[in-house]
């Protein structure tokens, strides 16, 4: 039994060091094998489109040269100038839809965030059906999202829908609200969306909230916390790192949504629900204008990179710094 | 004097748990009423599903929705279509993912910084910035490659895949990590070949992470409407798109669209709850320990 071992673990000192002498370059090149068809299909289906957006964003692609694309005229910035004068129809339309993406994006965040974490604690007390509840809590992660989205669309109906029926009979509203049409189709789009990623958020907190050591919590009781004590000492912050990856991921899930606005508020969609996803696609599809849509694309993924680039130098950097400590 | 402290305490403690519970059956009524309300106007016929009085509870059990949905348009197709494409994009996009996120896990090589910041990078793409360079790329090898490209099915999955591919290394990457390296070390003692190590001993060992992992990439390729929309209709329209055929420009048949709804959400609710303790452990598993 001991000779065994102590033959097993000669041998694995062995291997070691011929697996030492095999050159590094031979494991880079390993390495590189295996990336390569990943790195191929995103150089394929991601880099180069993204050139390829930016250079149609300085041409002037309309209806008669979007079949020979390469034979419209370069036209240097002129698209970002139009965007970025705000007296143009499509520089202030643009404008809104940025801003009301901007709405978009916070609402969810705060929203699947908050009411996620609330389940995730409601789901670490462990009462009976606990787990049948933390079952039931994910379907609607399940579902498929244009299903449902359909689905919230004919609940969200001011005539028919079975929401304003809820509300009028229980005295909440006295005149039925138009949810799809108008100004409320930005809030109908955050309550959906919100639903949709919530659960998603739940069973991630969820799971931290489990790998919190009892013995955090035993200190704090000892230290005189009570419940909001080491919710506020203890919980809080060791929900920080997941939390930070959390919110950084809906939030850019959200910027660049195109599911729900195009399904939930279906072919004419109102102006207050006209995310930038959405406004760019009916503008430049519809107009022919694809190098103002172009550089529209440009502008956004700019944006949703700058959100990440802060996000990682105030969040991020400082909850890995932060995790050293303990 | 200790007495009353207790017994605030235990009172506390009910009226916490009473609260808690009040809370848990508001989130659960708002998780599953809008699945609950699908079925219950799938049952019924179209004068029902539509009222301004509707009935909140189960009256009706009209099955017909379920036989006359098929016969408006090529429904049976677009769920043909949307399987073909999503089951393919997870098989190939799980193959490529998990070569990438080992050699991402167990190895260190110049430019890994870089490709780690190119995959967080994807997620922040807006689809109308690649949307009508896929289009002309489709169509360039198409006139001059003669491979056609638009409305098939290996240019939809081709796209799908490298969507869903950086999310999935990521995700595959954590519960890779997971895994010991000396198990792999044992088994290449014994034999064993590097790629054969990463097929008998990591990928079992992974399985609910892949199982997570394909579940995400299965709904994101089932879903996908912005590409869609472009470069796949005709012979291979998806469910995702066909479906919103239900609603015509003079009236909306909301009854049968809520059937084939259902026909579509009770394979995956059931896949779930069979397999919902490996889909989320392996949701959580990986990435929690980022």
């Amino acid at each position: 039994m001991d000779s065994d071992t102590t033959m097993r673990a000669r041998t694995r000192v062995f291997v070691r060091r011929i697996t030492d002498r095999v050159s590094e370059d031979e494991k880079t090149r390993y390495a590189y094998k295996l990336l390569l068809p990943a790195a191929v299909m995103m150089a394929i289906v991601h880099f180069l489109p993204i050139l390829w957006g930016a250079l149609i964003s300085i041409m002037q692609i309309d209806a008669v040269y979007v079949s020979q694309w390469y034979n419209a005229p370069f036209i240097g910035l002129e698209n970002y100038g139009q965007l970025f004068d705000f007296d143009t129809t499509v520089g202030s339309r643009f404008w809104f839809s940025m801003r009301q993406t901007a709405i978009f994006a916070l609402g969810t965040v705060l929203g699947s965030y908050s009411l996620g974490l609330l389940t995730a604690i409601l789901l670490d007390s462990e009462f009976r059906g606990s787990g049948v509840a933390r079952i039931l809590v994910l379907l609607p992660w399940i579902c498929p999202a244009v299903v449902v989205l359909l689905v919230w669309r004919m609940m969200l109906l001011s005539d028919t829908g079975i929401i304003n029926h809820v509300l009028l009979s229980a005295g909440v509203i006295s005149d039925p609200l138009v949810w799809l049409i108008g100004p409320n189709a930005i809030y109908s789009m955050i309550l959906v969306n919100i639903w949709i990623n919530f659960p998603w958020a739940t069973i991630m907190l969820y799971a931290a909230l489990k790998s919190i050591p009892d013995h955090l919590y035993e200190a704090a009781r000892i230290d005189g916390a009570g419940r909001w004590g080491q919710f506020r000492y203890v919980t809080l912050p060791q929900l920080k790192p997941i939390s930070v990856v959390i919110s950084l991921l809906l939030i850019l899930w959200s910027f660049i949504n195109f599911t729900v606005p195009f399904v939930l508020l279906g072919q004419s969609a109102t102006r207050s629900g006209e995310v930038s996803m959405l406004f760019i696609y009916n503008y430049a599809f519809q107009n022919y204008a694809f190098g103002l849509g172009g550089a529209m694309s440009v502008v956004l993924f700019l944006f949703a990179m700058g959100i990440a680039l802060i996000y990682y130098k105030y969040a991020v950097s400082g909850t890995f710094e932060g995790e050293g400590d303990d | 004097m200790t007495d009353w402290t207790t017994l605030d305490r235990d009172l506390e403690d009910v009226l916490v748990g009473l609260t808690k519970r009040f809370a848990m059956a508001m989130v659960l009524i708002f998780a599953l009423f809008p699945i609950y309300w699908m079925f219950v106007v799938s049952m019924r016929p179209r004068e029902e599903a539509v009222s301004t009085n509707p009935n909140l509870l189960l009256d009706s059990l009209y099955l017909e929705n379920y036989v006359l949905m098929w016969q408006r348009f090529p429904l049976v197709d677009y769920f043909i279509n949307s399987l073909i494409i999503a089951l393919t994009t997870t098989a190939l996009a799980l193959f490529i993912a998990s070569l990438a996120a080992y050699s991402f896990t167990r190895f260190s090589f110049p430019g890994k910084a870089t490709f780690g910041g190119a995959i967080l990078g994807t997620q922040m793409i807006p689809g109308v910035l690649i949307l009508l360079p896929m289009y002309l790329l489709f169509v360039n090898v198409q006139t001059n490659v003669g491979l056609p490209m638009t409305n098939t099915y290996h240019g939809v999955i081709f796209v799908y895949t490298t969507f869903a591919i950086p999310f999935a290394i990521w995700m595959l990457r954590g519960y890779f990590a997971n895994i010991p390296a000396s198990l792999e070390d044992a088994a290449r003692v014994d034999g064993c070949t590097r790629f054969q190590a990463l097929i008998r001993i990591v990928l079992p060992l992974a399985a609910p992470g892949i199982a997570a992992t394909g579940m995400f990439v299965f709904l994101t390729a089932f879903n996908e409407v912005l590409f869609a929309s472009v470069l796949a209709s005709s012979d291979v329209t998806p469910f995702a798109i066909g479906i919103q055929r239900f609603e015509t420009q003079t009236q909306t048949y909301w009854g049968q669209m809520m059937a084939a709804s259902t026909v579509a959400t009770i394979p995956l609710v059931v896949i779930f709850i069979l397999f919902q303790k490996p889909i989320v452990d392996g949701l959580t598993s990986g990435s929690v320990k980022q």
